[in-house]
């Protein structure tokens, strides 16, 4: 964590947790060395960025016989199966993760809606609440936690992007809202965080106009010259008010300067090292998701490089919609070919689309890791998740769900095949990623334990 | 409350034989202290303590020292719930003259210590507020749902001062849109921008839409804002099937995109041959299965890209076009032509909705010919001079001589400085409400300074707008206690910040020149001269604000977006009707303020507004048209009023069928102001029928445990037979003889005061009946909209007097309004405590 010149007070941080948590003694609250130079701060300890992709309708798995998603061998120097083969170039930061249990989508009483609890529970490991109406519950998603971390240093906490349309017609699983659907990140248990798809809506949040960087500076100093007026003009109102009501305004004030802060702190990240020229994308949505895919990538990556947010996820799509993809000549609903019915030919159609999915995310790991941070490169200090809520989709299972970790960040050791003890909880692996942030966290949604993603196990695991 | 009070507190609440409440009694002076002595005591004692309450300590003769208490009383007694059944009770007469004499004693209390309770000292301007305000500030329309997030909602309402708090994504929001808003106002030149409008998918685009030429069909149209002359790209987009391909159509689909009422430019679709449709069978393929396509692979067994299917999605690529705009508003319209009016052959009539299915893979394109998906329209490229936008001229009420290289001492500038002031000073007034003060002014003048600096006169205009639509005194609304009132705890607010009350109340949005005037001459509190504006207000267009923001938030009326009935059992039900259904409620709620009709009309009007969609469904013969027009109904037809309306007859159903328990619950919280309590834990979901062989129940047989149950009747009761009489509309508000499992269905029920229901009629006979509760709690919902808190006892007796003044004039939706802006609440307000 880069230290800063400002002390965070112990009561800030906790504010943007939504679990109790014993709080270690964080970097920042130590105060700040003095006279640290804005160069000194970028060659320090390098940030730790997160990442968390989702694959739709589960994958194609092993079980007819051929090595689809899961590596046969396991440990170390693994082989690369036919999916995750376009991973191979990282293998060096690649760890598979196998046997693990999404429980929380299972249905546990509440009769159908595996797809939609699939993506509930991926990164919350809680069991969403049944319910189509406005009162939607989950848990706070692992993504947040680790956003919570770095609330104070940069802009965004998180972004969130997705391929998705605008629409939802024909409806969802009967008994869950559609916004159960379409949300992988929970800032609460009850605030969903809504996903973006339109690459200039998500470039404009993130960079405003755009042009060039003297521009951006100057729109900043403006907001802020604008912004400064206001909180003086708050200050002078709050000298008329009695008691009472002068904490309402210090509240207020409290919101504007925080405002002020991050304004400021875009326009140092600015100053300290401008981001490459980036045209800002038309409006529409591009037409082949391929080109839609690389652009939003090419944001996350920028906005990683900018430091303007630290967490992203992105959902290839979400569960149950009939997107086909004649961009690899398969004309075919997504969801129905995800019900291959173990038919050999369906099944290389279906593990086609996969290894396309993973062929993009290893174009985003490429830019990554071509892209310099600090002492290393972007992917050094990453750490990215991808993988879905369902293993063998055309059963619905939950049941030893698709994860690779890619980056070199958090002390994770690549070039493995972790094959965790088959049914343990997805959301142990939470709380390993999230302890690898500084956050020591014992439990998280529905896990028994941490993940200890050191241990190798020394048989091969079972097949599904 | 112990859950035996809760009970009795709903099961009495309209058990009593209705009388008006806040009539004059004709009663003693000071409330009985025997009545108190003979009925109340024997269990509100301080040894028995019933309900916590000590009936026997309380002194009558002054009732100002428990107001809470005996205001609580009142509602108890006027709604019968006390005495309780089983204890000894007078007769009907002596409760009323009793309850008469409290409340009689209560507000001659508040007479003369009147208690208008606190708004809140700031209080933000909601998204509604936000964007009025702009209009009328700037003669600018823009989407503040595009600009800003959402609003906390509390007691119904978006515009509670309490629950609209600033957050840094807000404040965030609120810079953006500042500098967003003084651009397009002004016309600056700013990099281009585009906006995406997007036709709502379940739009029936075969028929013609409102405000589109005859021949034509579906599409969209907008008001486009063109801010500084230039090019503008326009490109259309075909609506894609589910599966993103664009649907197969017999013949050509062609597609005119005009403006201002001239055809610029023709896109067509073209057909798609023959044998690649299923014409035997006259029915439409689903997107995507035109003709079986195997993977074709190469060498290796890789599949190889399909190029026929992505050229398909291609064809629209080309559907953009480059035209010169100037300043100001434009009517662009793109829309399809009409082939034929004649009615299409089809294997079986199509649904009224484009897509069916119940899932995301089982959609199937039921439209007759192509759809428009989107316009998206950006500029300005190449741009021309300074705009002169309506905007622009609203803001600029004089011109700088121009001063291009004049020194900074120069007279040229020192002109450019005096305009700027007149300006600034104009902008200012509206949008902070109030005269501006010498403070204001020099920090405008600053930021125009040096805005001028960095730029020239535009800029520094640009800038100095900016900082006003960022200012407090524009975001929010403020109430401070003046510095004068120490010693006394309540004061009469300033015309100032009665003439925003006013304005928010009734338009949603700032006071214009008049109010503003009249309460910087003090004159706007005068009772004739505050009804007379109240009544303008009423007249004037921009209280349609309120019809779209009270109306349609006391009436749930924005939840309808939101639900989805189920397609395969209401295949009918599109965009097309869920617009048809709001349209027409905003118009029905419109005519009884419009028209000066009284509050009872909402419950029972002769008439409604439909136009052919909603005709259609409703059952009203020969209304042809897409545009809405009033309609006659008979005495005995069962749209007639609020609850024959098809938009709260939905919002009130489940997806798949209706709940008379929803909807009961519904008229006893919205129209009654008795909502029941919320259930136990765990109860069970409702048995479907699913299983029954021998015997399909009604929904009145399978609610029975509600009956059986005594715990559960004790509430259900009361909703059931409310939702029963209802039950002849399903759950799209169409009109049915027999419900979901083809029983007949029996409306009837028995009512919590013991009145039978016959069917919709007598519902409306026994709402009608306990019109005193509708009015006392229409007046209530008035007021929380009005003052922007929830509605406490201390208002109680403002609220009685609103009904006693206007129960002479039948209580018109405009002598309430009228009376609620002349009451204490509104007029007063309680210093800090």
């Amino acid at each position: 964590m880069i230290v800063t010149k400002r002390k965070l007070s112990r009561r800030t941080v906790l504010r943007g947790f939504g679990v109790s948590l014993a709080l270690p003694l964080l970097d920042a609250m130590v105060p700040a060395l003095a006279g640290t130079s804005a160069a000194a701060n970028a060659a320090a300890k390098p940030v730790h960025r997160y990442g968390f992709y989702y694959m739709p309708n589960g994958v194609a798995m092993n079980h007819t016989g051929t090595n689809y998603w899961k590596p046969t061998t396991v440990g170390a120097d693994f082989e690369f199966s036919q999916i995750l083969k376009p991973l191979e170039p990282f293998r060096k930061q690649v760890t598979v993760v196998s046997g693990l249990h999404n429980r929380s989508a299972e249905s546990l009483g509440d009769g159908n809606g595996d797809h939609t609890r699939s993506t509930g529970s991926w990164l919350t490991g809680t069991h969403i609440k049944r319910t189509e109406g406005s009162d939607l519950r989950a848990g706070i998603s692992v993504d947040q936690i680790v956003a919570s971390q770095f609330r104070k240093d940069t802009p965004l906490p998180s972004l969130e992007l997705a391929i998705l349309p605008n629409s939802v017609t024909g409806g969802c699983d009967t008994g869950y809202s559609c916004a159960y659907g379409t949300t992988l990140s929970w800032a609460s248990p009850t605030t969903p965080l809504p996903t973006q798809s339109s690459p200039r809506l998500v470039f404009e949040q993130l960079f405003g106009d755009g042009g060039p960087s003297s521009a951006q500076l100057a729109a900043a100093r403006t907001k802020n010259s604008i912004l400064d007026s206001a909180i003086q003009e708050m200050a002078s109102l709050r000298t008329r008010l009695g008691a009472k009501d002068r904490s309402t305004v210090a509240d207020y004030l409290d919101v504007l300067r925080e405002v002020e802060r991050r304004i400021q702190q875009t326009e140092e990240k600015n100053s300290m090292s401008p981001l490459p020229e980036y045209e800002r994308p038309g409006i529409g949505v591009p037409e082949r998701f391929d080109d839609h895919a690389k652009l939003m990538f090419d944001l996350q990556c920028l906005a990683f490089q900018g430091d303007i947010t630290r967490v992203t996820t992105f959902m290839y799509g979400a569960e149950q919609r009939a997107r086909m993809y004649p961009e690899i000549g398969l004309n075919e609903s997504h969801h129905s070919m995800s019900h291959h019915g173990d038919s050999p030919e369906n099944m290389i159609k279906y593990a086609k689309l996969c290894t396309w999915h993973v062929d993009l995310f290893a174009y985003l790991i490429e830019k990554m890791k071509n892209t310099p941070d600090g002492d290393g490169s972007l992917l050094d200090h990453s750490t990215m998740m991808i993988g879905g809520g369902m293993s063998n989709g055309n059963i619905h299972s939950h049941m030893d769900v698709p994860i690779v970790l890619v980056g070199g960040a958090g002390g994770i050791k690549g070039n493995r095949h972790v094959a965790a003890p088959m049914g343990t909880p997805l959301s142990n692996l939470h709380v390993s990623l999230v302890n690898r942030v500084g956050v020591p966290v014992e439990s998280f949604g529905d896990s028994t334990g941490v993940l200890d993603l050191d241990a190798v196990p020394a048989r091969a695991p079972s097949s599904v | 409350m112990s859950i035996r009070w809760q009970r009795l507190l709903v099961a009495g609440c309209l058990i009593a034989a209705p009388t008006t409440v806040g009539t004059a009694p004709e009663t003693t002076p000071t409330p009985s202290r025997e009545f108190l002595n003979t009925y109340c005591v024997t269990c509100h004692n301080q040894r028995a303590k019933a309900g916590g309450l000590m009936l026997d300590t309380l002194d009558v003769t002054n009732v100002a020292a428990a107001a809470p208490t005996w205001e609580k009383a009142v509602v108890k007694l006027r709604a019968g719930l006390m005495p309780p059944a089983g204890a000894r009770r007078p007769p009907q007469a002596a409760i009323d003259g009793f309850a008469g004499s409290l409340e009689a004693a209560l507000d001659r209390a508040a007479e003369a210590h009147p208690n208008p309770g606190r708004t809140e000292p700031f209080h933000r301007l909601n998204r509604a507020e936000y964007q009025n305000a702009i209009r009328d500030i700037l003669s600018l329309e823009i989407d503040a749902g595009a600009l800003l997030p959402a609003d906390e909602v509390s007691y119904g309402f978006d515009n509670i001062a309490g629950v609209l708090k600033l957050s840094p994504l807000l404040t965030e929001r609120y810079l953006n849109a500042a500098q967003k808003v003084a651009r397009l106002a002004l016309g600056t030149p700013a990099p281009p921008s585009g906006d995406l409008y997007r036709v709502p998918d379940q739009l029936d685009q075969d028929v013609r839409l409102e405000g589109m030429p005859p021949g034509t069909r579906g599409g969209i149209r907008i008001d486009y804002f063109v801010p500084r002359a230039g090019e503008y790209d326009i490109k259309a987009r075909i609506g894609r099937g589910i599966d993103y391909d664009i649907p197969h159509f017999i013949g050509e689909q062609t597609l005119e995109i005009s403006v201002d009422g001239e055809r610029v430019r023709m896109f067509t679709l073209p057909a798609t041959p023959d044998d690649d449709l299923n014409i035997e069978r006259q029915v439409f393929r689903a997107p995507g299965t035109a003709r079986p396509r195997n993977v074709r692979v190469d060498a290796n067994g890789d599949a190889i890209p399909d190029e026929a299917a992505l050229k398909r999605r291609t064809l629209d690529d080309n559907w953009a076009f480059r035209i010169p705009l100037q300043a100001g508003t434009h009517e662009i319209r793109a829309t399809f032509l009409m082939k034929t009016d004649a009615v299409s052959e089809g294997f079986r009539k199509p649904f009224l909705k484009p897509y069916i299915g119940r899932g995301p893979t089982d959609a199937r394109e039921t439209r007759e010919g192509a759809s428009l998906r989107s316009l998206e329209i950006m500029g300005p490229l190449n741009p021309g001079g300074p705009g002169e936008s309506q905007s622009h001229k609203r803001v600029y009420v004089c011109h700088p001589a121009s001063a291009q290289g004049s020194g900074e001492a120069s007279p040229a500038r020192a002109g450019e400085a005096a305009c700027a002031k007149t300006i600034l000073t104009k902008l200012a007034r509206r949008a902070y409400r109030r005269p501006v003060t010498e403070g204001d002014l020099k920090t405008l003048l600053d930021f125009y300074g040096a805005g001028r600096t960095a730029g020239n006169f535009d800029t520094g205009i640009e800038l100095a707008l900016q900082r006003i639509l960022v200012s407090p005194s524009f975001l929010f609304r403020t109430e401070f206690t003046p510095v004068n009132v120490a010693g006394t705890d309540v004061y009469r607010i300033s015309d100032i910040e009665l003439a925003s009350r006013l304005s928010f109340f009734l338009w949603s949005s700032v006071p214009d020149d008049e109010l503003l005037d009249l309460a910087v001459q003090s004159k706007l509190h005068e009772p004739a001269v505050l009804e007379r504006q109240a009544r303008r207000m009423l007249a004037d267009s921009r209280s349609q604000a309120f019809t779209a923001n009270f109306a349609g938030q006391w009436l749930s009326l924005r939840r309808l977006p939101d639900i989805v009935p189920d397609p395969f059992l209401f295949p009918d039900y599109g965009d097309t009707l869920a617009l048809a259904f709001q349209k027409e409620s905003e118009l029905f709620f419109d005519s009884v303020v419009r028209e000066d009709r009284p509050a009872s009309d909402l419950l029972d009007a002769r008439y409604t507004f439909v136009n052919e969609r909603l005709a259609e469904h409703y059952g009203i013969p020969n209304v042809k048209g897409v545009n809405f027009r009033r309609v006659e109904l008979a005495d005995d037809s069962p749209r007639r009023g609020l609850l024959g309306k098809g938009s709260v007859l939905t919002i009130t159903a489940l997806p798949n069928r209706t709940s008379p328990v929803v909807r009961g619950k519904w008229v006893l919280q919205n129209i009654l102001g008795a909502p029941p309590p919320d259930p136990p834990p765990n109860v069970p979901a409702l048995e479907e029928n699913g299983n029954q062989i021998s015997k399909t129940r009604t929904t009145r047989e399978r609610l029975e445990a509600h009956r059986a149950n005594g715990v559960c009747a004790s509430c259900h009761k009361l909703m059931d037979p409310i939702g029963f009489a209802l039950e002849n509309f399903d759950a799209v508000g169409k009109y049915r003889q027999f419900d979901e499992n083809y029983q007949p269905i029996d409306n009837s029920g028995v009512y919590a005061d013991g009145s039978r229901i016959d069917g919709l009629t007598g519902l409306r006979q026994v709402l009608m009946n306990h019109s005193p509760q509708f009015l006392a709690n229409l007046t209530n919902t008035l007021m929380t909209y009005a003052l922007g808190r929830g509605v406490e006892y201390y208002d109680a007796p403002a609220v009685r007097a609103i009904l006693r003044d206007a129960a002479p004039q039948h209580h018109r939706l405009s002598s309430l309004i009228v009376g609620v802006v002349s009451s204490t609440p509104f007029q007063m307000r309680r210093v800090e405590s």
